[in-house]
């Protein structure tokens, strides 16, 4: 499975692990992890098995962060590879996301 | 010979009668068959040998055929083979009905195209069942031909409608001068719609603006957001404005437009008139490379920005990056579609291995060639993930004042009439706008001088930026003398402009007409304290360094330029005629 979401016990932090490639094929799984959700207030998207992640991937974060509240939204995206971190750097999103 | 007994069939006896052919040389065994099926409501046709079977069967395309196999003329099994050759991409059930038991003949009853075999003497309701059985099949097959046929016109249609927007696309989504010798490039899009962009256009007052971007995702989706975008791109290049501008309207555009999680990864580069200085936003793209003609490191113009359409104008950042480039050096753009291009082992093309052939010794003109040519070896005909687009400039003014078809717009200006503008711009404005595009188009509306443009702007342009930058900001243009200053020179002014609380420029125009001819005087006036003009070198050609060529290149264009007062009041006299594009142009 590419992608296993994780639930703290309030219900408040949605961590979300996607292994492999972060890319379209994953994007129905991606969206029914935030539109299930109620009363999340922080993301986790944690990047450490992440291979290769493409323009839709990061689509689909900003989605996510549209769906949070968009400049309110608490997401942060953690243990990125480096080719992974250089994808996120292009598109300078560190603007938009909180990355570690 | 041939007695074919037509029975029409009874709508009463069954629910889908069809017709059946029976081959058999026996009179009993058809009189029996052909009893049979007529009671179940069938049309019957009866043959008495093989060869009357082919002949009738190419006269009523019968939906099944009952076959014996041993007749005179022609057996069953050619009859079939003959049969079968005819039906095309109909299915017709043949079902043999013979009293030999042994496996081979049985065999090559299929062999030969049969469907299925019963042996004789056979009890009439098993018969029954196997065509009821076979009827069901060749329904199955109809259903299938048929629905096989409507994808195909459906396909057929997309098709079509394809091509025609394809058309209309590219039309809007022009490539510009992309023609222009100092300009190669590879576009390689995945489907038939292209989701990279390449845009290039000359600006008024000479020089380029280049446009690259790459729209999330590929194929039609993702090609629909660059129609406005190349609208954009290519009114407000025409106009005069600043790459700054134009990124500030594509986004404010994409942004309005684009569904959240689709955006244009985008780099745009604006070259000067001499080809000496490069201007770039990148947002989202893969580092821009500048190469020297002899070798050695590349510069990197990284993505600074998020990528057109994610954040709305109050927080996009237009600032831009100023980098002096020397004759010769080439400056390469390209998608993400280059650098994830793979092999056939999965392996990526790589950021490190585009370096390395764009820094390999090999012949500046053939390195563009070589790339590509190591793209296409390197993939090895595997599959295509993403669009791919790679632009290189070469940033040599030679090939840049060649001119294109394009350039000649059949414009006519209007009579010479007597007219008078004046702007007077505060701090404030002079800090939030660029004046001269929305005067270019006021002179453009009151007399036509298209012809005239791309000299007036750069008059104006010239005049206007010493106002701004030597009368009110107080640069020094020596400090252009270096590359580092060069930067640094860019740098403080942006700094200053946006710190500036005092001082105006004034701008006038005023035309009169002299017959046929025109006289056009620009006036600008700034609050700055002025400077010593009269030591102002006043030769172009023996002006070789990176400033201070702006006045005697204005001075080449007017027929007399003059400074008033402390120097910091210029005027600028240009004279046009209808029917003639150069007469203000004196040889320096």
């Amino acid at each position: 499975m590419a992608l296993v979401t994780r639930t703290s016990l309030d219900g408040k932090v949605v961590t979300i692990d996607i292994s492999g490639r972060f890319d379209f094929s994953i994007h129905r799984e991606f969206r029914q992890v935030y539109e299930q959700d109620q009363g999340t207030t922080q993301y986790l998207i944690n990047l450490r098995q992440t291979e290769y992640m493409d323009s839709s991937a990061l689509g689909m974060l900003l989605l996510l962060r549209e769906h949070a509240g968009g400049d309110r939204a608490n997401i942060k995206i953690m243990h990125c590879q480096p080719e992974v971190k250089k994808i996120l750097t292009i598109a300078n999103f560190h603007h938009l996301f909180c990355l570690d | 010979m041939v007695s074919a007994s037509v029975v029409p069939h009874n709508p009463v006896a069954s629910s889908a009668p069809f017709t059946v052919l029976i081959a058999d040389d026996d009179r009993i065994n058809r009189m029996v068959l052909h009893a049979m099926l007529k009671k179940d409501g069938h049309t019957v046709y009866v043959a008495e040998n093989g060869h009357e079977a082919v002949t009738l069967f190419e006269q009523h395309q019968p939906d099944l055929v009952l076959m014996d196999v041993m007749m005179p003329y022609m057996d069953g099994y050619e009859a079939t083979s003959r049969i079968k050759a005819l039906t095309g991409e109909r299915f017709v059930p043949v079902i043999f009905l013979t009293a030999m038991t042994d496996a081979q003949a049985l065999v090559h009853c299929v062999e030969c195209g049969g469907d299925d075999f019963l042996h004789k003497p056979y009890k009439h309701a098993i018969l029954k069942a196997k065509i009821a059985a076979l009827e069901r099949v060749r329904q199955l097959y109809t259903t299938l031909q048929s629905q096989k046929n409507a994808l195909a016109s459906h396909h057929r249609r997309l098709q079509r409608e394809y091509e025609v927007a394809e058309k209309l696309f590219s039309t809007i989504v022009h490539p510009g001068c992309l023609d222009a010798p100092h300009l190669k490039y590879l576009l390689s899009p995945m489907s038939i719609f292209n989701g990279d962009l390449l845009l290039a256009a000359r600006k008024p007052a000479g020089g380029l603006h280049i446009m690259l971007g790459d729209f999330t995702g590929h194929g039609l989706p993702a090609a629909v957001g660059a129609m406005p975008v190349a609208d954009i791109f290519y009114a407000m290049t025409a106009k005069g404005y600043a790459i700054s501008d134009i990124v500030a309207e594509v986004n404010q555009k994409l942004k309005a437009i684009l569904p959240t999680g689709v955006f244009c990864a985008a780099a745009l580069l604006d070259l000067d008139a001499t080809y000496s200085q490069l201007t770039i936003w990148n947002g989202g793209l893969p580092d821009v490379l500048v190469c020297q003609p002899s070798g050695g490191p590349l510069r990197r113009l990284c993505s600074q920005h998020l990528p057109l359409g994610v954040v709305d104008n109050t927080r996009l950042d237009r600032s831009v990056e100023v980098i002096e480039v020397m004759p010769g050096e080439r400056v390469y753009a390209y998608t993400d579609g280059v650098i994830e291009a793979s092999a056939p082992t999965g392996e990526m093309f790589s950021q490190p291995r585009l370096e390395v052939y764009l820094t390999q010794d090999c012949a500046p003109e053939q390195v563009f060639e070589t790339v590509c040519d190591g793209l296409t070896t390197f993939r090895a005909g595997g599959p295509q993930r993403d669009d791919l687009t790679l632009i290189e400039i070469t940033c040599d003014a030679g090939l840049a004042n060649h001119t294109s078809p394009e350039a000649t717009t059949s414009y006519v200006a209007k009579a010479p009439a007597c007219w008078h503008m004046a702007f007077a711009l505060d701090a404030m404005t002079l800090r939030t706008l660029d004046p001269l595009p929305q005067i270019m188009q006021m002179l453009m509306a009151l007399q036509g001088l298209h012809a005239h443009r791309e000299r007036l702007y750069t008059i104006l342009a010239e005049l206007f930026a010493n106002a701004l930058e030597h009368g009110l900001l107080g640069l020094d243009s020596a400090l252009k003398h270096t590359p580092q200053g060069f930067v640094a020179y860019y740098t403080a002014r942006e700094q200053s402009l946006a710190a500036l609380e005092h001082g105006c420029i004034n701008i006038a125009l005023t035309h009169t007409a002299m017959g046929t001819a025109g006289q056009l005087t620009l006036r600008i006036e700034d609050s700055g304290p002025g400077f010593a003009y009269q030591r102002c070198q006043p030769d172009l050609a023996a002006n070789t360094t990176h400033s201070g060529r702006g006045i005697p290149l204005v001075r080449a264009l007017c027929q007399t330029l003059t400074y008033h007062g402390a120097g910091n009041c210029v005027e600028a006299v240009y004279v046009w005629s209808q029917g003639e594009t150069n007469v203000s142009q004196h040889e320096p």
